[in-house]
């Protein structure tokens, strides 16, 4: 069954006179328990793509229908609630509060649930446990390594435990070795704890780890292979 | 309680903006605060019950005490008049005429009558030693404050030495001030020395209503005396000496509103700051799933954190001046106080809290009304 459903999607960006149509009538179906790869060439409207899909953007045409719910006409606040509750965004970039450590930033989704304290202790231990920096807890993202602090922002996307993870090119800052642990985190997450993972990746050894893989091409969406 | 450490930790990501932000509220605050308290000294001062009905006699067209001399023998006279109740002939002696910030004023009264006319009460020390002893005084409770007079001791000004032989304190404020003394060990212990005269007459009268006319009554009985008299209500008499301070004050007040703003602007300042720097970060926690309304919350609280550190360390630093500055500001004789209240303390928290909220809204909602993405792609 689809859990997340692009139909006809239309998205415009407009800088002054300049127009840009990263996307345009896209279609989409990802199944729940997939590990969907989004390939394509640099500005080619892959980000618009999985914002799109994360709730953080809107189409100006088509419709988006994620687990049932229809995105694209959602009031702010309800999209807000959505995304807490159902999606998980791993950036390029770790993106954690400089100022927090690695504890209270992956604490952070769970202020907006009312839990206690103890639950949330016990939902934070977990999740650094899963990426295995529980011994990193009270450490400030400065001092991590980089591919310790996206560990920690995989923490931070799951620890409300979403049904979805969309990651943007989530090893694109990474040296070799620590990409290969983000990815098999990744993967790991998606086998075991049977999350639906929309990745974006450039890294055609990346790719690999995705059971599909789809190009974006001047605005189109086509099965990999299909390009160039 | 999680916003608080949040809070905290914001304002901790830039010590020294913090700091400084902090500080120049902080100034700005105190300045605010002691004109605010000074202002409502001089209310104080103006406020006794009594003063509507009490006359005070002095010489014509004179303004300073040293050179208002009037025959002690008027008292007689002005007591005759129908509705006077009591008539106090009062010797005053003062360190200085003009606006001062160290007032020191005497006066000389017969002793039992003053105790018995004026609304005094002796809170420390025997109000009947000062009556025996010629050479005694009463301290006014503020004076005794500020000067550190004990009962026991002996208090020097000048060529005037008094034993303190109490503490009093007063129904009218400006009278906890000064330095109640005998009539005539004032008159003989001033520069000049004028046994028979004094400065003034307090004149008590029943009805207070009547006191512009006792007031030309008793005008008329010296109009053609070689020492003609001007006689005015105590609180007209008050509001005369300290026109000058209050003029000034007005001035003050306006100089104290600026200040308002002067804190509003730097709190501004400093938040959007501080919200341009995290642009990208509010992008990470909408995406989260924090609300826009949440992101404008976290703003406005940080705004009003900063102001309210400045606020009350601005208000700290009053209180440490108003305490251990111990100045009073005399003008032409009256000795006005700065005046802690309960009331002020909560004013200038109530102002510091207003402008922490004003200043935060506009960089609020800025950071709230921000597109995720756009937030997002910037640096
Ligand atoms: N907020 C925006 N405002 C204006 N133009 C935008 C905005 N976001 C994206 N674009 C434009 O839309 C196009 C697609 O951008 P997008 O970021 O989706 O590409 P991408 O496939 O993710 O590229 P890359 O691989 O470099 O990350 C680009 O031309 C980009 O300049
Ligand atoms: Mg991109």
């Amino acid at each position: 069954m689809a859990l997340i459903e692009l139909l006809e999607v239309t998205k415009t960006y407009r800088k002054g006179e300049h127009v840009v149509t990263p996307l345009a009538n896209v279609s989409l179906s990802v199944d729940a328990g997939e590990f969907f790869v989004l390939l394509g060439p640099s500005g080619s409207g892959k980000t618009t793509l999985l914002n799109l899909v994360a709730a953080i953007d809107r189409p100006d045409r088509g419709s988006i229908r994620v687990g049932g719910v229809e995105l694209g006409t959602a009031s702010s606040s309800k999209l807000s609630d959505w995304r807490a509750e159902h999606v998980g965004y791993v950036f390029q970039q770790a993106n954690l509060v400089p100022v927090l450590t690695a504890y209270e930033n992956v604490e952070l989704p769970l202020f907006l649930f009312g839990l206690s304290a103890a639950e949330r202790h016990k939902r934070v231990a977990i999740a650094l446990e899963a990426v295995g920096l529980a011994d990193r807890a009270t450490h400030l993202p400065k001092q991590l390594s980089g591919g310790q602090e996206q560990r920690v922002a995989i923490a931070r996307a799951i620890v409300a435990d979403p049904e979805i993870l969309v990651a943007d090119e989530p090893t694109g800052n990474l040296d070799h070795e620590s990409a290969e642990s983000v990815l098999d985190l990744l993967s790991h997450l998606h086998r075991e704890r049977k999350k639906t993972v929309v990745m974006v990746t450039h890294d055609p050894r990346a790719a690999r780890y995705g059971t599909r893989r789809m190009v974006l091409d001047k605005g189109e969406l086509k099965e990999e292979g299909t390009a160039r | 309680m999680k916003l608080a450490t949040l809070v905290r930790k914001n304002l901790t990501r830039r010590p020294m903006r913090t700091a400084l932000t902090v500080l120049g509220v902080a100034s700005a605050m105190l300045l605010f605060v002691l004109v605010e308290s000074l202002s409502a000294g001089l209310e104080r001062a103006l406020s006794g019950s009594e003063a509507a009905r009490t006359l005070v006699v002095y010489r014509q067209n004179r303004y300073c005490p040293q050179t208002s001399f009037l025959p002690e023998w008027y008292a007689t006279r002005i007591a005759k008049l129908p509705g006077v109740k009591s008539v106090l002939p009062v010797k005053v002696y003062l360190n200085n005429c003009r606006a001062s910030l160290d007032l020191v004023a005497f006066q000389g009264a017969p002793a039992a009558e003053m105790l018995s006319t004026r609304g005094i009460e002796v809170i420390d020390g025997d109000a009947q030693r000062f009556v025996r002893e010629k050479d005694s005084a009463l301290v006014g409770r503020a004076f005794a404050a500020r000067k550190d007079v004990e009962v026991g001791e002996s208090f020097r000004f000048g060529n005037i030495v008094v034993k303190v032989a109490g503490i009093f304190a007063s129904d009218e404020p400006v009278e906890e001030g000064v330095i109640l003394t005998h009539l005539e060990f004032l008159q003989r212990a001033g520069p000049v020395n004028k046994l028979g005269t004094v400065t003034q007459f307090e004149v008590k009268i029943d009805d207070a209503s009547r006191a512009e006319a006792l007031s030309a009554e008793i005008d008329e009985l010296f109009r053609t005396a070689e020492q003609p008299t001007d006689t005015r209500a105590k609180i007209l008499f008050l509001e005369g000496a300290t026109r000058d301070l209050r003029e000034i004050l007005g001035f003050a007040r306006i100089l104290g509103f600026a200040c308002v703003l002067v804190v509003l602007v730097l709190v501004a300042n400093t938040v959007l700051m501080s919200v341009q720097e995290r642009v990208r970060e509010f992008g990470v926690f909408r995406t989260l799933g924090y609300r826009a309304s949440h992101v404008a919350e976290l703003v406005v609280v940080e705004s009003l954190a900063l102001s309210l550190f400045g606020g009350a360390l601005g208000l700290g630093l009053a209180w440490l001046v108003v305490h251990f500055a111990r100045v009073s500001i005399g003008s032409e004789g009256v000795p006005v106080q700065f005046s802690t209240s309960p009331k002020l303390a909560v004013l200038g928290f109530a102002v510091a809290a207003a402008c922490g909220i004003v200043a935060g809204l506009v960089p609020a909602l800025r950071s709230a009304r921000a597109e995720i993405v756009v937030s997002l792609r910037s640096a």
